[in-house]
């Protein structure tokens, strides 16, 4: 033992020296916005300030990053326009006609009775001042001017590229390699409407395909007492149809080998019992493979694997299922907790703007949601029927934009038919790049009468590799 | 001299608990990098089931422990950071009972220099390291902890860290019991071209014995070991017996820096078709000591039962340990079912064979034989919808055996059988959106007939405030063996604690 370890430690020396030496020095920097950022320029509470204009993305991405990511805007909007077969803004006014831009109080509620009617059940419950159970009421909301939406000048090139090429089976379930890049189903219609918009958000780039993201997340009690407070960080890989960041297509040859579809890790700063927690997953495309979960529990200071389909258990002390994250994540197989999908509305709605500025706050009193804007989107109304009576919900209703395929809210049913858990997000929106990220969101568990309200800053990070999402995060950054 | 510590100690806790420490607790940025400070503040309890009749028990209260920890990294660059741990513990009981008549008379009050402050520096510097990332290689340097295995609850390939289990079994925090050391580890990341084979993953791990600390196992007499002194009877006579003592214990340590205590890791890591593979190999010294009695007449007390108590002279030395292994862990998709609920298992699976282990034996000398010690768990999510509509109860079993190759056939390894066996079971839910967590763990030693069971539920008020009431039952069918001889310490266990972060 004594000369092995002599050897071993003059090895170690060695080369420690040498990688030292040789070391091209520290890997490319990782531009990102801190977190001491993201508070500085938006505190939790009573805060009006506009980060995404104080924090815009040309502010966080080296320029010639920038300049590859941004694109013609009228381009985009002309294509865009071409691909779905109308403009928003053509398809709006036609309910209550009478709510005009302007900014409208509940004091409003009994002079414009079509706000009841423009907003879904859920959302016009919450147009009231803040107050118990939940956070998030409104009491005050100004309407703009609808605006036309568009993804990224190379999604919308994807799309056209591989127009009509996407196929549904029988059944309504997508055989994958029909599937290149781009939305799928951009004018959804025919016998499997309604999967088609699924696929259109199974599918579409809402989360960008290299994305960085902060996470700030409160809890609140039935009587609106602060419960819980986490901050993660996330990072996240598109592996299949990448179509604006490079490379194209499959990320890699594994990806593709495996049927990979994403990746994504994320690491706990807050609260203390989750202060140095890392989860990795990675999503496939087969029918029958299931997530694979890894997570470093800081406590054990171990990698563990976590079953895949664990996917219905509450996240710890939020509202949300990790079925539920991102507003809906469930992976869609007839193997495993089918729906029935049924389209039960196509009407326009008031629902929370896109934002451009971030300007939106809770309030501590009453943990009022202020400075909200609404628009008038035109929307599906998705209902999804879950044919397993063992899952969580018995039925899920998604509201969802016509224009981007985006779920602005999802309202879960349990097996019972009561409203268990809802989840409502403000998306930011960011022009020149057609590109968008959640922002702030509601989740509401209407049978445990606990809530969660979040602010989410997320941006592009072409540095996202491999490495940011999988075993290598789990080590490195755990604790 | 204890006053002087107990006034330093409710200085540094008065100091640290005011409201200016929560400022410690968030994410700053320093030089545009982040900083995370997070810690907790937790006041334990315990209170003996049993009456104090018995020598080893003592009635009523039998800990009060404050635990102080606050932890924080900061990167430096995005491939370099620093991660620093300290902790501060107290047993307030020792206080509390200085005066009491059975506390003195049974020697309890004499375990106050091993239990009543962890204040050496490696008990108060938790962790000190620094992880360096460039490329596709990573090196932590500093006091840290290296985790090997798969097993809850017992250890088997996880043989580096020492363990602090001095006070016993009751509820104690993960920090309080492993014990980090000063270790030098390596991992190399290579990105292989198969893609049945993911991320592959090499790793050293030098312990260079910059300062040897064993394991701080349960010590045998009151006068040591405290409240969880367990109940050992030797026979003097026909009829008489004495209780066994703390030991006068001759105890050779590999010193600070010589290669003798000097200790190498090796492990690669990768993950074969969902399934977490690794391979390991540790040359080192074992963590526990192995001792044999001296032919010299024994140091003894009286109990106040009017038994005798020995205190066996003994020398002793931490043997070599070498061993090589294997762990696995898969999540088994095709075991899922609907009925239950639809969640596959996780099985965990560990297990090594070490060459030429020392043992103890009952004729007072010392062998070497090799073993191999094995477990197997699952971890297992189902619906029992009448037991908990709305939560999966998380069902946890695991299986350990120890096999001694060779086994002597005219005499006994003490403590050990030829073939040694252990279960686990952990059943666990949560109500109240994650707030109320009940659990049972059970942990029956089948060679010894033995069980600890542990009854507990855990409150999260909120994050920050968290509140914990247990009960732990402790029980054994052969006398002087497994958990028997901590029979008499059933307890019922409170804990608050504050966490900042």
């Amino acid at each position: 033992m004594k000369n092995n370890s002599r050897i071993m430690a003059a090895l170690l020396v060695t080369g420690l020296t040498l990688v030292f030496l040789t070391s091209p020095g520290l890997t490319e920097e990782e531009y990102r916005l801190t977190f001491d950022q993201f508070e500085q320029a938006k505190a939790f509470y009573d805060d009006p300030r506009p980060i995404l204009k104080e924090w815009p993305w040309k502010r966080i991405l080296p320029a010639e990053v920038y300049r590859k990511l941004t694109y013609d805007k009228t381009a985009m909007k002309n294509g865009w326009a071409e691909l779905v077969g109308f403009r928003a803004p053509e398809l709006v006014n036609r309910i209550a006609p009478e709510i005009k831009p302007g900014k409208y109080s509940c004091a409003d509620k009994e002079k414009y009775p079509g706000l009841k009617e423009l907003m879904w059940p859920t959302m016009y419950e919450r147009f009231k001042p803040g107050g118990p159970p939940y956070p998030g009421n409104f009491s005050a909301f100004e309407v703009v001017p609808t605006k036309q939406y568009y993804p990224a000048m190379p999604i919308i090139a994807a799309t056209m590229k591989h127009l009509d090429q996407a196929k549904l089976d029988d059944q309504g379930y997508l055989i994958e390699n029909t599937y290149t890049a781009g939305l799928p189903f951009p004018q959804p219609g025919g016998k499997h409407k309604p999967q088609q918009i699924v696929y259109n958000w199974v599918k579409g780039y809402l989360s960008l395909e290299n994305l960085y993201m902060l996470q700030q997340l409160k809890g609140y009690t039935a009587g609106l007492k602060e419960d819980f407070d986490s901050k993660a960080v996330y990072w996240a890989l598109r592996l299949q149809a990448r179509a604006y960041m490079a490379p194209d297509g499959w990320y890699d040859p594994r990806s593709q080998a495996n049927g990979e579809v994403k990746a994504f890790a994320m690491q706990y700063l807050t609260p203390r019992d989750l202060y140095g927690n890392v989860i990795t997953a990675t999503m496939y495309q087969g029918w029958n493979d299931y997530d694979q979960f890894m997570i470093y529990l800081a406590a054990l200071r171990r990698v563990r694997k976590l079953s895949g389909t664990d996917t219905q258990d509450a996240v710890a002390g939020m509202d949300v299922i990790y079925e539920d994250s991102g507003m809906w994540s469930q992976k869609i197989t007839p193997e495993k907790h089918p729906y029935r999908y049924n389209i039960i509305a196509d009407r326009e709605y008031l629902v929370p703007a896109y934002t451009e500025d971030g300007a939106e706050y809770l309030g501590k009193h009453g943990l009022e949601w202020h400075n909200l804007k609404f628009e008038r989107r035109p929307c599906y109304v998705l209902e999804m029927t879950q044919l397993d009576k063992s899952y969580v919900y018995g039925k899920r209703i998604a509201y969802i934009d016509k224009e981007t395929f985006h779920i602005l809210e999802i309202d879960n049913y349990d097996q019972k038919g009561r409203l268990y858990r809802t989840q409502t997000t403000i998306w930011a929106w960011h022009p020149e790049f057609g590109s968008y990220g959640m922002w702030q969101t509601l989740l509401i568990d209407h049978l445990d009468q606990h809530a969660t309200w979040g602010m989410v800053y997320g941006h592009p990070a072409t540095w996202i590799n491999r490495k940011h999402v999988g075993m290598r995060q789990l080590i490195e950054t755990g604790k | 001299m204890p006053c002087r510590k107990a006034f330093l100690t409710i200085l540094i806790l008065y100091v640290l608990a005011t409201p200016g420490l929560s400022a410690l607790a968030e994410t700053y940025s320093v030089n545009d990098r982040p900083l995370n400070l997070v810690g907790y503040l937790t006041q334990g309890s315990a209170f003996s089931l049993s009456n104090g009749k018995y020598y080893d028990t003592e009635a009523g209260w039998q800990s009060a422990i404050t635990t102080l920890l606050i932890e924080g990294d900061y990167r430096f660059t995005d491939n370099l950071k620093v991660y620093g741990a300290g902790m501060f513990l107290v047993d307030w009981i020792y206080d509390a009972k200085s005066d009491a008549g059975s506390w003195n008379d049974k020697l309890f009050s004499r375990s106050r220099s091993e239990l009543y402050m962890d204040d050496r520096y490696w008990q108060m510097l938790k962790e000190a390291h620094v992880t360096w990332t460039p490329g596709n290689f990573l090196f932590r340097l500093g006091k840290q902890i290296v985790s090997w295995g798969e097993t809850d609850g017992f250890r088997l390939m996880d043989q580096i860290n020492p363990l602090d289990q001095r006070r016993g079994f009751a509820d104690v925090e993960f920090e309080s019991t492993i014990i980090p050391i000063w270790l030098i580890r390596t991992e190399y990341h290579t990105d292989v071209p198969w893609n049945w084979l993911t991320d592959l993953r090499f790793e050293a791990v030098l312990n260079p014995n910059a300062d040897f600390i064993p394991n701080q196992p349960i010590k045998l007499g009151n006068d040591q070991g405290g409240i969880w002194a367990p109940n050992i009877l030797v026979p003097l006579g026909p009829d008489t017996r004495a209780y066994l003592g703390s030991p006068d214990l001759d105890l050779r340590k590999p010193s600070a820096w010589s290669p003798d205590g000097m200790e190498l890791g090796l492990r690669i890591r990768g993950t074969i078709q969902d399934s977490i593979i690794t391979l390991n190999y540790f040359k080192g010294i074992d963590n526990d000591y192995v001792a044999t009695s001296l032919p010299i007449q024994p140091r003894t007390d009286v109990a106040p039962d009017g038994r005798l108590v020995i205190h066996p002279a003994m020398k002793g030395y931490y043997p070599d340990l070498q061993f090589a292994g294997i762990t696995f862990s898969r999540d088994l998709q095709s075991v899922q079912s609907s009925f239950l609920g639809g969640v596959a298992p996780v099985v965990r699976m560990e297990g090594f064979y070490a060459f030429d282990s020392t043992f103890a034996n009952d004729i007072n000398a010392l062998e070497k034989h090799n073993e191999l010690r094995w477990s197997l768990g699952l971890d297992w999510k189902v619906k029992i919808s009448w037991l908990n509509p709305r939560a999966f109860v998380a069902i946890s079993p695991q299986f350990y055996h120890r096999k001694i190759i060779d086994y002597p056939s005219d005499h006994e390894l003490t403590g050990l059988d030829a073939d040694n066996y252990m279960t686990t079971l952990m059943v666990k839910t949560s109500y109240l959106n994650g707030k109320l967590t009940p659990s049972i763990f059970w942990m029956r030693d089948v060679t010894t007939q033995s069980d600890m069971y542990r009854y507990q539920i855990d409150y999260q008020y909120t994050n920050n405030w968290i509140f914990k009431i247990g009960a732990l039952v402790l029980d054994g069918n052969i006398e002087g063996k497994g958990f028997q001889v901590f029979e008499h310490k059933d307890q019922v266990y409170f804990s608050v604690s504050y966490r900042w972060g």
